[in-house]
């Protein structure tokens, strides 16, 4: 089935780095932290799968540890994000038109007035780069975008009669949050989830790029990039694998999403108006 | 020679086919009426001749208007047919319109591009369609937007923009669904006035038998994508028609067997009169915002000072159109809305705003609502639903009393007790409503308040529903406090009857002595604009 | 109108208040005191004493904030503790690089993404909006940082249609300026152009079911004339909101892409304040991107309200 088609490769290709990142606990071509300035700037072939870089190092086994960071990165992120952001977003929407729900929009707001790198910016700032503040900046960027979407969709579910119904069986406003709203709204969170996931791994290589990730020795996509890029015109692959690597993760991930809104999508799911009793 | 012939017409979605050798015809100066259930293809007979259709349909056949053989114009062709010797309208008036352009802007566009009218012909024609469709340019200049005006003058803007260049065949998709019962009577009187004085042909289609029967010259009968049946209206409701046509005309007349308990009832309980729901001095105000941050915050009263008693197995109704305030006056009964003055005593206690407080009351009282596929999380199984009311309960029940009080409803109702594993997408709308029954019957309530409970169903469905309220009304001894737009659901199943209007209750009494010499200027104006089916099969 | 308008002036005030408030306590619990870190280890007391009184950092925490808001509201940023010159002389050279680039980047990805979600939009499941759906999916993937140095290794150092990267400064002409920019504006414009066009596409999507199309088209309007005339100009509400947001996110990508080409933008300012523990500078540059971001927002509120008659009335 054509819809199913992005499902399918999203699946596919998360699968692959996923794996990739999990064998690398047990076995990696070749040592990663071990220098090898002989063999440096070999071509892709064998033995070296995808090449060396300018240490010798094997790029193939480097990207298969960085592929760690970079799900732990973006999964911890997003983690945060929907631990905060989605009880507040809910909390917000049972208290509608209350104090509690201007306040806490208006902190939505006021986090989206930082964007990402920002708001890592500043953390590094305060406390020195590093992976954990790189999972803390996007983390916290993550969390107004889960509250917004969940208080959006909580809001329109409060206005359905089976909430109405709940309430006149005496359930309070947490008890239906919990009962009612939340799991209808697993679908949009996981689909959501996916798509902030994809956002987080380029978060991750953009902040790692420029030094504020994941510090060496520990290897990451986007430092690989930083310090590759000045040998592009003698060996393109250092530069063009790592590359590959994040556009292939966030094109999984997006895919994923994408198919599985349409999985999920009411619109094809609900059984038409028939009205024989 | 009719303006408009029908023949074969088949139309299939996705190969699937929908409709079946359709035959119709209508004439100048004529009303076509077609009615059906929901499914019965009415609608997409419409969009056939207007080719609209939906993507990945095929429609075969013969259409011929004023001669010419619509199926075999091209797309370009056709586009000027549209909206000048065609025009259209459509059931929902709220979004019929452009949110973003003007009335004016958007009914002259119809002007504008069939004609090569210079800007003060357009103007002129313009204001005099408005006049046509009674909304006076000077009390409704061409310079509103859509959002300004009700839904009864969107309705008028959209009949202005079919009827602009006077076409001689107007299609109406259940013009008058979406609107109030006073509304709808004056559209009517519109499209009838137009049939009239223009001498165009009109195609009225709608679920309402008793809107058709009023307004159509023939009406023709539609099930399941085939015309069962079309002729003068007094053929079609002779009997001397096909049986569907019959079966429909019955449960549109439908009047269950009621059973009037409410006087034996209290001599039976000995306790006097001693009313089972009562309501007194109701007031339920909203803070609208302010104009300003100087202007004193204005209140808008939904609900002002209502009073008035349900005794215990009585059924008793409210009638009122949308705004009037039922739906604020029903949540302030079950206790979900924060009241500005009166009480709601239920059995003589007090039903209290506030999650924790009062959960006795709320466990004697349930309620079932309109809409059958928003009242159910889809998430739950349909015994978990049923059984939610017993949250309240003062006896927690155990795991297995519960299964089997759930069986019991399930079975009360008409389903089976299986259904309850079920998921509520694997039902019927009219199974829904049955469903929705049995929730509320679980907590043995003694009231149950029905919001506009059986105007979502199909009549057919409508009637075997409201058997069963009867039915459980007795079995139970439950009192119901009957909510509606549609008064003669309401005639047919209430013995007392409060009419509301702004707020306000403006009359109340014994049903068949309010709606047969009403009062109040209000209830006159609403029980004629009822239409009636003047034809019983008995 | 103007209470829609007045309404949003008042949150905007407090948004900044209170960013400026985060910004100001998050940098003030960095460790140690920049008059001894810029004097180092061997000053003398009074030597820090005086610089602490020529930097303004010798009253209170609440003085110093105030001191500092209200510097910043008569454009004066307080002086840079590395080169001690004016925050502000430094920022005004920078962003006469980070803003043209942003607002190239943004009429660049607006040119591509709207003719390209209105193609999509309308041939729908042909060839033309599957390509387009395809590539924006990539594009979306595709980091600019990487993107970027591509860019510069095939249109820079083999083709050598563009210089590789600085940026000669505007008073050496126009053109020269443009073009240092254009690699780096593509770079931020492709993932920015990708997600609009699929907004683009979903919007109109949405619009052309609506009920009023249908009425258009019962009025006798063809495909195409209801599509500019009643379905555009609906869809781009949500394509606004869209757009506003990008502009903060290219602000913020600039801040790397700045770094691939080694343009000295207000991105690159940071990274040195960062690195020089010039936090007064890295205090202000952010201070200012939120403002922007605050203002794009305000922007693209009222604009809505220009946009939509039923927003004007509230």
């Amino acid at each position: 089935m054509h819809n199913r088609r992005n499902l399918y490769i999203g699946v596919i290709l998360c699968a692959m780095v996923l794996l990739a990142a999990l064998v690398s606990f047990f076995w990696t071509p070749y040592n990663v932290t071990e220098l090898n300035i002989a063999e440096k700037f070999k071509s892709p072939g064998m033995p070296y799968l995808l090449g060396t870089d300018h240490f010798g190092r094997d790029i193939l086994s480097m990207l298969m540890v960085g592929a760690r960071m970079s799900i732990a990165v973006a999964l911890i992120a997003v983690g945060i994000g929907i631990l905060f952001g989605v009880p507040l977003g809910l909390f917000a929407a049972a208290r509608a038109n209350t104090l509690v729900e201007e306040v806490i929009m208006r902190g939505n707001d006021l986090v989206f007035a930082f964007p990402a790198l920002l708001i890592a910016i500043m953390i590094t700032a305060v406390f020195g780069p590093g992976a954990v503040n790189a999972i803390i900046a996007i983390g916290i960027f993550n969390i107004p975008v889960f509250a917004r979407l969940s208080r959006a969709a909580a809001l329109s579910l409060w206005q359905r009669d089976f909430v109405l119904s709940a309430r006149v069986s005496g359930k309070s406003g947490l008890r239906i949050s919990v009962e009612h709203i939340l799991p209808n709204l697993l679908n949009l969170l996981l689909v959501q989830g996916t798509i902030q996931f994809s956002l987080g791994v380029l978060a991750e290589a953009a902040l790692s790029y420029v030094g504020l990730g994941a510090q060496p020795p520990v290897p990451s996509w986007g430092r690989m990039l930083a310090e590759s890029q000045t040998f592009f015109s003698i060996a393109s692959h250092v530069v063009i694998f790592p590359g590959l690597a994040i556009v292939l993760t966030v094109l999984g991930l997006n895919l994923l999403g994408d198919g599985l809104r349409d999985y999920f999508d009411p619109r094809l799911r609900q059984s038409s108006w028939n009205s024989t009793s | 020679m009719p303006l408009l012939t029908v023949t074969d017409l088949k139309v299939a979605i996705n190969g699937e086919p929908i409709l079946r050798d359709i035959d119709l015809s209508v004439d100048s100066g004529k009303v076509l009426g077609i009615v059906g259930e929901s499914g019965s293809g009415k609608s997409l007979t419409a969009y056939s001749i207007m080719r609209l259709l939906p993507a990945g349909s095929t429609a075969s056949g013969r259409i011929s208007f004023a001669g010419k053989s619509l199926f075999s114009l091209s797309e370009a062709a056709m586009c000027k047919v549209r909206g000048r010797d065609i025009g259209m309208i459509f059931q929902e008036p709220m979004t019929a319109l452009n949110p973003l352009r003007t009335i004016g802007d958007q009914i002259a566009e119809t002007i504008k591009i069939h004609t090569d009218a210079n800007r003060d012909q357009v103007r002129r024609l313009l204001l005099d369609t408005l006049r046509r469709v009674e909304l006076p340019p000077e009390q409704f200049p061409p310079s509103r937007y859509p959002h300004e005006l009700s839904g009864g003058q969107r309705q008028r803007v959209v009949i202005a923009m079919a009827i602009a260049l006077r076409p001689r065949l107007l299609i109406a998709d259940e013009p008058t669904t979406a609107l109030d019962v006073t509304t709808q009577a004056q559209i009517l009187k519109l499209l009838r006035r137009l049939v009239d004085e223009d001498g165009l042909g009109l195609m009225l289609i709608s679920h309402d038998l008793a809107v058709v029967a009023n307004t159509a010259d023939e009406i023709a009968v539609m099930k399941n994508g085939v015309v069962l049946d079309a002729g003068t209206p007094k053929r079609i409701f002779s009997g001397d028609s096909h049986p569907y046509a019959t079966e429909l005309l019955e449960a549109s007349t439908h009047v269950p067997a009621i059973v009037s308990r409410a006087a034996e009832k209290s001599d039976v309980n000995g306790n006097g009169n001693a009313p089972l729901l009562e309501v007194k001095g109701l007031v339920r105000e909203y803070k609208l915002p302010r104009d300003n941050i100087f202007a004193r915050s204005k209140s808008f009263r939904a609900v002002d000072n209502v009073s008035f008693t349900l005794q215990h197995g009585e059924n008793l109704g409210l009638v009122g159109e949308s705004g009037c305030g039922k739906s604020t006056l029903t949540r302030a009964i079950l206790g979900l809305e924060v009241l500005q003055g009166g009480s709601v005593r239920l059995n003589g206690q007090q039903v209290l705003f506030g999650e924790r407080r009062g959960l006795a009351p709320r466990h004697s009282m349930q309620a079932v609502f309109q809409d059958p596929f928003g009242s159910f999380n889809p998430r739950h199984k349909v015994a978990k639903l049923i059984a939610e009311p017993l949250y309240a309960a003062p006896q927690k029940l155990n795991r297995i009393e519960q299964r089997s009080a759930v069986a019991q409803v399930i079975e009360r109702v008409g389903l089976r007790s299986q259904d309850g594993e079920k998921y509520i997408h694997e039902f019927s709308g009219g199974q829904r409503q049955r469903i929705a029954i049995a929730r509320a019957l679980i907590s043995r309530p003694a009231l149950i308040i029905l919001d506009e409970a059986v105007s979502a169903l199909d009549v057919s469905v409508r009637a075997k529903v409201l058997d069963l309220l009867v039915e459980l009304s007795a079995e139970f001894d439950i009192a119901y406090l009957f909510i509606s737009h549609d008064l003669s659901v309401v005639r047919s199943v209430t013995e007392r009857v409060l009419v509301m209007k702004n707020g306000r209750i403006v009359e109340q009494g014994m049903t068949g002595t309010v709606f047969n010499s009403p009062q109040h200027p209000y209830t006159a104006e609403l029980v004629n604009s009822v239409p009636v089916l003047g034809y019983s099969v008995r | 109108m103007i209470r829609f308008i007045a309404r949003r002036v008042v949150s905007l005030a407090l948004t900044l208040v209170v960013a400026s408030a985060i910004i100001f306590l998050a940098l003030e619990v960095v460790p140690g005191d920049p008059a001894s870190i810029m004097l180092g280890v061997n000053a003398q007391p009074d030597t820090i004493a005086a610089l602490k009184e020529e930097l303004g950092l010798n009253v209170s925490r609440p003085a110093r904030y105030f001191n500092w808001v209200a510097g910043m509201l008569h454009g004066d940023f307080g002086i840079s503790y590395t080169y001690r010159t004016p925050v502000r002389d430094m920022i005004a050279d920078r962003i006469l690089i980070s803003l043209p680039l942003a607002v190239y980047a943004l009429l660049l990805s607006t040119a591509i993404a709207f003719p390209a979600g209105i193609l999509a939009a309308t041939r729908r499941g042909a060839v033309a909006d599957v390509s387009i759906m395809g590539s924006t999916q990539l594009g979306i993937a595709i980091p600019n940082f990487w993107f970027a140095i591509i860019l510069v290794a095939v249109f820079a150092i083999k083709l050598q249609w563009f210089p590789a990267g600085g940026f000669p400064g505007w008073q050496d002409g126009f053109i020269g300026g443009i073009k240092a920019l254009t690699l780096p504006a593509v770079a931020l414009a492709l993932p920015q152009a990708s997600i609009l066009a699929r907004v683009m596409r979903s919007s109109l999507l949405d619009t052309l079911g609506e009920d009023y199309i249908r009425t258009a088209r019962a009025k006798g309007l063809t495909t195409r004339q209801s599509l500019w005339r009643h379905a555009l100009r609906n869809a781009l509400i949500p394509v606004l909101t869209i757009i506003g947001l990008q502009f903060s996110f290219l602000l913020a990508g600039a801040i790397i892409v700045e770094n691939v080409f080694y343009l000295p933008g207000l991105g690159r300012l940071i990274f040195q304040g960062i690195t020089q523990r010039d936090l007064i500078v890295v205090e202000s540059v952010v201070m200012l991107l939120v403002f922007a971001v605050v203002m794009v927002t305000f922007i693209v509120d009222v604009a809505y309200a220009a946009v939509d008659p039923r927003l004007r009335k509230r």
